[in-house]
């Protein structure tokens, strides 16, 4: 999805981890985890697309990071079932998936809290994603690598981890019961006054997203890769001027 | 095969087995412990009530207090009784029943509750009574102004009495009059539900276990409609505890 | 109960524009939901509480057959009865020969929902038994003729003047409605008489303990007194999975199931049932039954997949966790268990092909998972039945997606083996869609994503794929 729909997101993780002194590519060939077909029901779909991902990381060097907790989730949480039939494959799936992080859980686990510097002159408040939060366990990590930002100001989110709704196929297999929910989520996110949403998985994003336009509303929802790249860029000019 | 049998045996196959098997001990169950063991986890929690008293009766009323009992405390019987009775008397109770619980004779209750212009009964027959009796006093019972118990336990987490049967009719006596007055001493204050249960599994291995067992914690109550909570539905609309902690030990 | 599993979207929708129902449902996040959190925070061994609770549950399950002969057997050595139903029809003829046998005229119900697996309360009323249902919840849908709508709360839909205008004869549209208070007070005068002349109960078991034969009852309002002290006879009925080992387990499972259900430390009552009644009490029981239904428990069990979904002790705090229960409603689900516990249990007992929906009707955030106080991976189970009714089951009837569905993600699959067709299919289907695009967003998207945007705008595809920008600033390997 980060790659077709929203490659900016993509590239400002590159920029991040570039900012960090971390030496990043992008591996070529990658497609996809194999999620959607999976959490449809289609194995034998989601199968050979997930194998193609273990082989092609599998021959990568050094630690992989996907700016999606969903997509960690399903590789380090996921594959093992899907694989389930054959031993040798779940075994070469967990190797690579001891080499996978998400982003933010990157950032924190080895570089700390304030992993990034950088200045902002933003509201925002942070949603925090399902699958990062309860598959990955990340939950007020993002919020502390955010307050490091000087001059951000941060509103917390009411039922911040509450589902946005979004869920893959599910948003348009059920999209009335999808919206109800995002309903919820956005009167809560516009009851904050913030003029950003920050989040973590661009599924999540473009459901918000998609449904404050439909409210005329000028709030952003932003991947947390673009709001600390921001804050960089905005920290690297004011420290220019200086 | 009988239908128990047949039941079972399905079980057994959707398990991948073809007949019963007594699991493995596992000794992280309590279902494993020895029977010594558990006897010792029930005495471990008598000496532990002994050792903790006043901080147990401390943690127990004011658990108690949280969740909607009316504590009371008396210093001797005479206070005991009296503030029974007077609990009796603000509520205009004229029709009182009590259970046998022997610290009610002990604080002479009965007494207490005559002068005070109401009648008690016990609620259980001696002698020779006939099903008609028994109806009678169940009618009774339904239509109490206030019914009056001891307790066999306390339990301190959770500001709970417990109560096991008692001759006659004793369950309804804290269950069908508006109001329950439970009179409490320190000896009979245990930490826990760890606590009780270890002692009723020592009742049970010592086939000594009652017919049934009530952990009551405050007035009864529900939140069916629209949520709110409202106390006293089908129980008591109000419950006292009267902690009567004797301080003429020894008579 | 019989099922309507197969009209869940068009209950849902209704649901969702239902404002007196959305209303009333926030009860169960405000009330239940952070009732479970606030409990939790103050046991300081919460989370060793519910390790422990799966363990034995685990344990048990793992030798159900072991552990139910026990029972069985404990409860026929105090002097009770068991009766064995494979399915709700044996069990609820059963229950209705014992109360002929016993001549039997009222019948007073505690909660139980496998008796709503029954529909005992309508078939014993047909039978000519006065059957009352005495939880105020279901007193209240019973006398709305409705079926749960909670497995804690079966009222939680109804607004204080429906309630009314069940309860209070005198009540018409347009009068002041009591409050929550004079209703109840209504409710305890009405049942009161009702208690006294039971002649026979019908009550659940949250546990039953296999060495003892006892079983326990978690209350608040006194019925599970009543129904277990004041008539002659006492019928318990449980789904066979309640079985836990010992007395000893009970303070675990009591912790957790309470603090989970309602937030509270300890319900007003727990009923412990050892059986008939001590000898010398004048009340109580004289006969006590114990009826273990089946019920098609046992394909959860055969299956080492669904196996888990058994160690649910009915607490409901996956319901007031899951963000589609709280938006569609227990009656969507169609049958007796509601929300994510129910989209497990529900299409496996009632047949996968009728209820294949349920498994969907998720968004997968997992708050269930989170909320149970046994740890049952719930969004595992879903996952794994979306398998079986996309593909994965060995029975035709089962695998209900469509042709249409198969091609799609077939072609998925295609699109996806590959990166140049990954992003030669990205491109064509970008320009293919570029009318439809405004400022990087269309307002309209084509099948399969047209439903998206009936409500939300979607992303167009971007002009150059993320291989293609960091292809550019020299970023990518080989591989």
């Amino acid at each position: 999805m980060v790659d077709q729909f929203a490659p900016h997101i993509g590239e400002h993780t590159v920029d991040v981890l570039d900012n960090l002194g971390v030496a990043v590519e992008f591996a070529s060939e990658q497609t996809c985890c194999g999620q959607p077909a999976f959490n449809s029901g289609f194995r034998s779909e989601a199968y050979p697309v997930a194998e193609k991902f273990v082989e092609i990381f599998e021959r990568v060097n050094g630690l992989i990071v996907v700016p999606s907790g969903s997509c960690a989730a399903m590789v380090r949480n996921y594959y093992k079932d899907l694989f389930r039939d054959d031993e040798d494959l779940v075994r070469r799936a967990e190797k690579v998936a001891g080499r996978l992080f998400e982003l933010t859980e990157f950032l924190y686990k080895f570089f700390g809290p304030s992993a990034v510097r950088g200045s902002s002159n933003k509201t925002v408040t942070y949603h925090k994603c399902c699958h990062l939060l309860r598959e990955i366990g990340i939950d007020e990590e993002p919020v502390e690598l955010l307050s490091g930002l000087e001059g951000i100001q941060i509103v917390p989110l009411e039922r911040a981890d509450v589902c946005c709704g979004f869920g893959g196929a599910f948003s348009v297999k059920m999209p009335d019961i999808s919206s109800a929910i995002l309903d919820e989520k956005l009167d809560y996110i516009q009851s904050t006054g913030a003029d950003y949403v920050v989040a973590g998985d661009a599924g999540c994003i473009f459901q918000m997203q998609g449904g404050l336009r439909r409210r005329n509303s000028d709030i952003r929802v932003v991947h947390i890769a673009e709001a600390l790249t921001d804050s960089i860029e905005r920290g690297k000019r004011s420290r220019n001027r200086q | 095969m009988t239908e128990k049998e047949q039941f079972i045996s399905n079980i057994s196959a959707a398990l991948g087995r073809k007949t019963i098997q007594k699991p493995e001990a596992d000794h992280r169950l309590s279902f494993f412990e020895s029977a010594s063991s558990i006897n010792s986890n029930a005495d471990q929690s008598i000496v532990d009530s002994v050792n903790r008293s006043d901080q147990l009766m401390d943690q127990m009323s004011s658990a108690a207090e949280t969740i909607g009992w009316k504590v009371h405390h008396a210093s001797n019987t005479e206070v005991a009784a009296s503030i029974v009775a007077g609990i009796c008397k603000d509520n205009n109770a004229k029709n009182v029943l009590r259970s046998a619980h022997e610290v009610l004779d002990q604080i002479v209750v009965d007494a207490a509750i005559s002068n005070i212009g109401a009648s008690v009964e016990v609620t259980e027959h001696q002698g020779d009574y006939s099903q008609i009796d028994v109806e009678n006093t169940k009618i009774k019972a339904f239509a109490a102004d206030t019914g009056i118990t001891g307790v066999d336990y306390a339990i301190a987490e959770t500001g709970s009495i417990v109560l096991h049967p008692r001759s006659g009719l004793s369950r309804l006596v804290s269950l069908a009059p508006p109001i329950h007055i439970a009179v409490l001493r320190p000896a009979e204050v245990i930490a826990s539900l760890d606590e009780l249960f270890a002692l009723e599994r020592s009742n049970f291995i010592n086939d000594q276990l009652e017919g049934s067992m009530n952990i009551i914690s405050g007035p009864s109550k529900t939140a069916d409609i629209e949520g709110t909570t409202v106390t006293g539905i089908h129980g008591p609309l109000e419950v006292h505890l009267v902690i009567f902690k004797d301080d003429h030990i020894g008579q | 109960m019989k099922p309507v599993t197969t009209n869940f979207r068009n209950k849902a929708a209704e649901t969702l524009e239902d404002k007196q129902i959305q209303q009333s449902i926030e009860h169960v996040y405000t009330g239940f939901f952070q009732g479970r959190l606030s409990a939790a925070s103050e046991t300081p061994n919460w989370e060793q509480l519910r390790s422990k609770g799966k363990e034995i549950k685990d344990h048990t399950i793992a030798h159900l057959d072991y552990y139910l002969n026990l029972l069985a057997n404990n409860v026929q050595k105090n002097g009770g009865n068991v009766f064995f139903a494979n399915d709700a029809e044996e069990a609820r003829n059963h229950i209705i020969k014992i109360a002929r046998e016993k001549d039997v005229k009222t019948v007073i119900k505690s909660k139980s929902m496998v008796s709503e697996e029954m529909g005992l309360a309508e078939a014993m009323n047909d039978e000519g038994f006065e059957t009352v249902e005495t939880d105020l919840g279901e007193y209240i849908i019973q006398l709305a003729n409705e079926t749960p709508y909670h497995l804690i709360a079966p009222a939680v839909h109804k607004s204080r003047s429906e309630v009314a205008k069940l309860l209070d004869d005198n009540f018409r549209e347009g009068d002041p409605v009591p409050d929550a208070n004079q209703l109840t007070m209504l409710a305890r005068k009405k049942l009161r008489s009702v208690f006294e002349r039971a002649d026979m109960s019908v009550t659940g078991a949250n546990f039953a303990v296999a060495e003892s034969g006892s079983i326990a009852l978690v209350t608040n309002e006194g019925n599970g007194r009543m129904t277990t002290s004041v008539p002659r006879v006492h019928v318990a009925v449980m789904g066979m999975e309640k079985v836990i080992p010992s007395i000893q387990d009970l303070s675990t499972m009591l912790r957790i199931l309470i603090r989970s259900a309602t937030g509270q430390r300890i319900s007003t009552y727990v009923t412990m049932v050892n059986g008939k009644r001590s000898p010398d009490e004048e009340e109580g029981p004289v006969e006590f039954h114990l009826v273990i239904m089946n019920n098609g428990r046992d394909k959860l069990l055969r299956d080492s997949q669904t196996r888990e979904s058994l160690n649910c002790i009915r607490c409901g705090a996956c319901l007031n966790a899951c963000p589609v229960y709280r938006k569609v409603g227990g009656h969507a689900y169609g049958w007796v268990y509601p929300g994510p516990i129910g989209a497990i249990v529900s299409p496996v007992l009632t047949g996968l092909k009728d209820a294949s929906n349920l498994p969907g009707a998720s968004s997968l955030c997992g708050a269930c998972h989170d909320a149970c106080p046994v740890k049952i991976n719930i969004p595992r189970m879903l996952l794994e039945l979306r398998y079986r009714t996309a593909e994965g089951s060995a029975s035709k009837s089962e695998r209900s997606s469509s042709a249409k569905e198969r091609t799609v993600w077939k072609l998925w699959k295609i699109g996806m083996m590959g990166r140049r067709r990954f992003d030669l299919g990205s491109r064509t289907s970008g320009l293919l869609l570029r009318p439809l695009v405004r400022n990087g967003w269309m307002r309209i998207a084509p099948p399969p994503i047209s439903g998206w945007t009936l409500t939300r705008d979607f992303p167009s595809f971007a002009s150059k794929s993320l291989k293609a920008r960091l292809s550019k600033r020299n970023r990518t390997s080989k591989s």
